[in-house]
């Protein structure tokens, strides 16, 4: 099974076939072991002879990992030649989206909220400061925007997840 | 010697007073808040008396309440810890008015150095360099901009019951010094109950060195020597170590003659720290006094020998110190680096969760002073540092290969972590030449967080992310990954081989 495979936003394509791996001409043997079961997010990478740590956690969706290996953290991926398939289909007849909602990204308290209703901001301006221990954050916008709605006030007690500003 | 002693605090510091007591046969007695009724530092006492609901304010801090628990179990001293009581001053006061010990410096001396303006009085009087800076605290923003004209920009403004970062705020113009003063007083109301602010002139590119002192009850005070400690984020020390690559023989005695000094003349006893910034001229000036065991003791006694803990155990029960100042030379070379439940990935947003596994780093002179365990559930009502991992080599250099062989091993899941981050520190060229002051962590941080894994190790991630997918193709939704070898029931493996006929 050839798959697609995004790592860091960086895409490879990789087959998979019992425990040979192929990346363009390059084969190997590699296979990935559960240690202590597959409950826990050890693993071992072995391609050919070599050895590398892997710490696994699902992500959101199938195919989603974060994966830690050698030290170094990465967002992966991978999607079978099907799946894309579809994935690509259904991705060209979705509605598009606007900018992402700004969400408290922990639990806390609002301190202070620096941009109102309509205000168009830029990316990595900062738009809500949050209180959590003991120190403040500052919420900055991801992409630039117009703040549609503001949610919360100085002294709201949030959620993790909880909607602070939506933006278009 | 004592043959009980309370200590009131949690998390790893608690653990590391209970062992001290355990290797001197004195019988330790926890306190714990509903959040830590089944915390490692409660089970690994021998008697714990529960002291209120999980916020601190109302069992951490619950310093009546604590005395009274200390008193009912039959217990002669009180070891604070550090945060929580520990610089007290009406504390350590009750304490020794329940007849009690307290096992740190007498009430008057965290008095004397408790308040900032208070220990550069002390410190000016006691002929202790200090910064040019305001004695007493801001009356209000005209007071404020009056005083950083005089110094000249940049300023720092400074919590006056502050530590530990909270409530300061570096003024590079006249223009942010009032929303700076405006946050940095919050802070400090949020974090001390005391909006008192004051002024100091920002030295630009100093390091933060500290010398560790230990007295007796005699009239011995002793420099344990320096440790460095300029790799802060937001002035919060990530990384230390002693000794300093910036500190000569000549100038280490110096400082450690200027701490005995300071600390003397506030009529210190047991285990403190002053603070100096270090500039790049070898000049140094006295921050402040650290009234307590600080975080970052493990690095000291690596190098000195020395079990801190257990001479604070000592020392409060009278006993005098053996040693002489020129016994104590640093051998050899330590490094902490603190593991926070911080994402480093993501601003270092505090991280909450459950520690789903933990597997703890060993080997040679490999060291963890950690208050987490698998299954701990990591909170917002305390402190985010986790543990403590510490190294010990003949070098630096030696250290920081240690030091990140030992990060490699660390694995913690469940919480983000900063461990990433100290790796990239390890790895980083300035960091391996001592090249450090303390705002190189600011300067640097950014490039430090975006390193991109080698292209190498990159393709070994995607092939790590296609086996997995492999593996749970056909698996139902859900389970996560089955071992391949795993007999699966004749009737699932029909259903799977159907599933994957569907697909084909």
């Amino acid at each position: 099974m050839k798959y697609s495979v995004s790592v860091n936003g960086e895409s490879y394509e990789i087959e998979v076939d019992a425990d040979t791996v192929r990346v363009g001409d390059i084969a190997s043997r590699a296979r990935i072991l559960d240690l202590d079961g597959p409950s826990t997010p050890l693993r071992m990478l072995t391609i050919g002879e070599e050895i590398h740590r892997v710490q696994m956690r699902p992500g959101e969706s199938r195919g989603r990992y974060t994966l830690w290996i050698d030290g170094f953290r990465f967002e992966v991926e991978a999607l079978d030649e099907r799946t894309r398939a579809i994935r690509e289909l259904s991705a060209a007849t979705a509605k598009p989206t606007g900018p992402a909602p700004l969400v408290a990204p922990m639990p806390g308290m609002i301190v202070r909220v620096s941009v109102g209703e309509g205000d168009a901001v830029q990316a990595g301006e900062g738009l809500v400061v949050m209180e959590a221990m003991k120190m403040e954050n500052e919420l900055r916008a991801a992409a630039a925007g117009t703040v549609k709605r503001v949610h919360v006030a100085p002294g709201t007690a949030v959620e993790k997840g909880a909607l602070l500003l939506e933006m278009e | 010697m004592f043959s009980k002693v309370l200590i009131a605090n949690r998390g790893e510091i608690a653990l590391r007073v209970i062992r001290a007591c355990h290797e001197l046969g004195v019988r330790a007695v926890a306190v714990y808040s509903d959040a830590d009724e089944r915390a490692p530092h409660v089970r690994a006492a021998d008697e714990a008396v529960h002291i209120g609901p999980a916020p601190s304010a109302e069992s951490y801090l619950k310093g009546d309440r604590i005395v009274e628990a200390a008193v009912r179990v039959g217990a002669e001293a009180i070891h604070p810890g550090y945060g929580f009581l520990s610089e007290r001053e009406w504390f350590a006061r009750a304490v020794r008015e329940a007849g009690l010990v307290f096992i740190g410096p007498p009430a008057e001396a965290i008095a004397a150095m408790g308040s900032k303006t208070a220990a550069r009085q002390l410190a000016i009087a006691a002929g202790v360099p200090v910064v040019p800076g305001t004695t007493e605290a801001l009356r209000d923003e005209a007071d404020a901009r009056a005083v950083a004209e005089r110094f000249g920009y940049p300023v720092l403004l400074k919590a006056a019951a502050g530590g530990g970062g909270k409530g300061m705020r570096v003024v590079r113009d006249a223009a942010s010094l009032g929303p700076s003063l405006e946050t940095a007083r919050r802070e400090a109301k949020a974090a001390f109950g005391d909006d008192a602010v004051y002024v100091e002139k920002y030295i630009v590119g100093p390091r933060h060195v500290e010398i560790q002192v230990l007295g007796d009850t005699h009239g011995t005070m002793l420099s344990l020597n320096e440790r460095e400690c300029s790799v802060q984020r937001r002035h919060q020390k990530m990384i230390e170590e002693a000794p300093s690559v910036a500190v000569t023989r000549e100038l280490r005695r110096r400082m450690g003659e200027t701490a005995v000094r300071a600390a003397s003349a506030a009529g210190y006893v047991n285990a403190g720290t002053c603070e100096f910034l270090l500039d790049a001229n070898g000049e140094f000036y006295f921050l402040e006094m650290n009234t307590r065991l600080q975080v970052e003791h493990p690095v000291t006694e690596l190098v000195t020998g020395l079990d801190l803990v257990q001479w604070q155990l000592r020392v409060a029960a009278g006993e005098r110190l053996p040693f002489k100042q020129e016994e104590i030379v640093p051998r050899g070379w330590a490094m902490e680096c603190r593991i926070t439940s911080e994402d480093p990935a993501n601003g270092f947003l505090p991280s909450t969760g459950r520690v789903r596994y933990l597997h703890l780093p060993s080997g040679p002179c490999v060291r963890w002073d950690g208050g987490i365990e698998s299954g701990s559930e990591v909170t917002l009502y305390y402190d985010p540092m986790l543990a403590k991992l510490i190294v010990w080599a003949p070098s630096r250099e030696l250290a920081i290969a240690r030091m990140h062989r030992a990060l490699s091993e660390l694995v913690i899941a469940g919480v983000e972590t900063s461990r990433d981050f100290h790796l990239r520190v390890m790895e980083d060229d300035e960091f391996r030449r001592g090249a450090i002051e303390i705002q190189w962590l600011e300067r640097r941080l950014s490039s430090l967080l975006e390193a991109k894994a080698p292209e190498a190790l990159r393709q070994i991630a995607a092939i790590a992310g296609a086996l997995i997918a492999d593996r749970e193709r056909g698996a139902p939704r859900g389970s996560i990954t089955a071992a391949p070898s795993a007999p699966a029931p004749a009737a699932a493996a029909w259903k799977r081989a159907a599933r994957l006929e569907g697909l084909r």
